[in-house]
């Protein structure tokens, strides 16, 4: 049965937000996860054939995200008129 | 059933054990391991050996309105899972077990006796080395008879509202710093569930992470009541948890019912996704 091996961690800042990335292997593939550090809700995974190949597309995928985020500012419904 | 030393609350051996003791315990035909994860796709990728999987969205919910499970389905999930009135169940899942948290939560609401958490998570098992598995196990169907839901452990919105204003009870919001002030309406890169950000009038902002170590596990009960306390939560009054949508707060309140012991807090699991879509309802921002 396999065993998760070259398992790391780390938190850094993404789009402004602190993200929280870990990263193992589990026999050929690496699996990544980030999260948003504050809560801790994972936001995006991506494997790959390697870590670097694994974090580089989680890090694409979270940075679209977490860039899409609004502050202090309401949803502005069903419309996209300006002013409603 | 032995599990992990106990400590100085009295309680926490009762209600949760740790990956050694689960690693000891795989094979163990007597209790049930369950992975609960926010990320229903991660069981597949590989669980603890024999552990049957959970998916909160369409397992741990009523799929038609917004409500817990209902009972008739939750006798079912637990008998198909191999698990009768008597069986020990061992629950973990990812995110420092949110939603293994809502799991345990809930299968208390129904009464079940013996629920324990694994300290640390799915993060700590995996951090360890330990093996993994894709396989998913057939148990047996057992038998199961859920009781009445308990309604001492779970507020809904009346409830709240008279808590906040009346102070009837002490509402802690376990969301992040940004989440209470209103400055981001969700988790950064989590949809947006809410029309208006802030959180309920009187609310103590304690969130839910505070109460676990950099590996997962709950941190000691000494370092759990000096948070709380620290905040005016010592457990002589009722107490309300919340946060966004129930699983956050399930964490917070299995800490303080739990592990600090303290005897009458409720998981409002309707949390800011009701309270922030409600019109009229007061917000405070900070």
């Amino acid at each position: 049965m396999p065993k998760p091996e070259d398992y790391s961690e780390r938190t850094t800042q993404l789009a402004g937000w602190p993200i929280h990335i870990v990263t193992y292997r589990l026999g050929t593939t690496y699996y990544t996860t980030i999260d948003n550090t504050d809560p801790g809700a994972w936001v995006v995974k991506a494997q790959g054939a390697t870590k670097e190949a694994a974090e580089s597309q989680a890090l694409k995928d979270a940075q679209a995200l977490l860039e899409k985020v609004k502050t202090s500012k309401p949803p502005t419904g069903c419309t996209s008129v300006p002013g409603f | 059933m032995a599990t992990q030393t106990s400590t100085a609350t009295g309680t926490k051996s009762a209600v949760l054990v740790s990956t050694d003791w689960v690693a000891q315990h795989l094979n163990d035909q007597a209790v049930r391991m369950v992975e609960v994860d926010v990320d229903t796709k991660a069981y597949g990728e590989g669980h603890v050996p024999n552990a049957v999987g959970w998916a909160w969205d369409t397992q741990l919910c009523d799929t038609v309105r917004r409500d817990i499970i209902p009972k008739a389905k939750f006798e079912q999930l637990m008998a198909d899972s191999g698990i009768s009135n008597a069986t020990p169940v061992i629950l973990y899942g990812d995110n420092n077990n949110w939603f293994a948290a809502w799991a345990f939560w809930q299968l208390k609401v129904y009464g079940h006796q013996d629920v324990r958490l694994m300290d640390g998570g799915r993060k700590k098992w995996i951090a360890e080395g330990r093996e993994l598995s894709t396989e998913v196990p057939k148990p047996s169907r057992a038998s199961y008879k859920a009781q009445e839901p308990d309604a001492s452990i779970r507020a809904f919105l009346a409830e709240v509202m008279k808590a906040s204003s009346a102070r009837s009870a002490q509402l802690v919001d376990v969301r992040s710093p940004q989440e209470f002030s209103g400055e981001i309406l969700a988790p950064p890169g989590l949809p947006e569930t809410c029309q208006r950000g802030g959180h309920i009038p009187g609310a103590a902002n304690i969130p839910w992470g505070k109460a676990c170590n950099d590996d997962g596990t709950f941190k000691s009960a000494e370092e759990l009541r000096a948070l709380y306390g620290g905040a005016g939560i010592t457990g002589q009054q009722p107490v309300i948890a919340y946060c966004r949508i129930g699983e956050r707060s399930s964490h917070t309140w299995f800490v303080l019912k739990h592990l600090l012991g303290y005897p009458n807090v409720k998981n409002y699991d309707g949390s800011w996704t009701e309270w922030g879509n409600l019109v009229a309802a007061p917000v405070e921002k900070s």
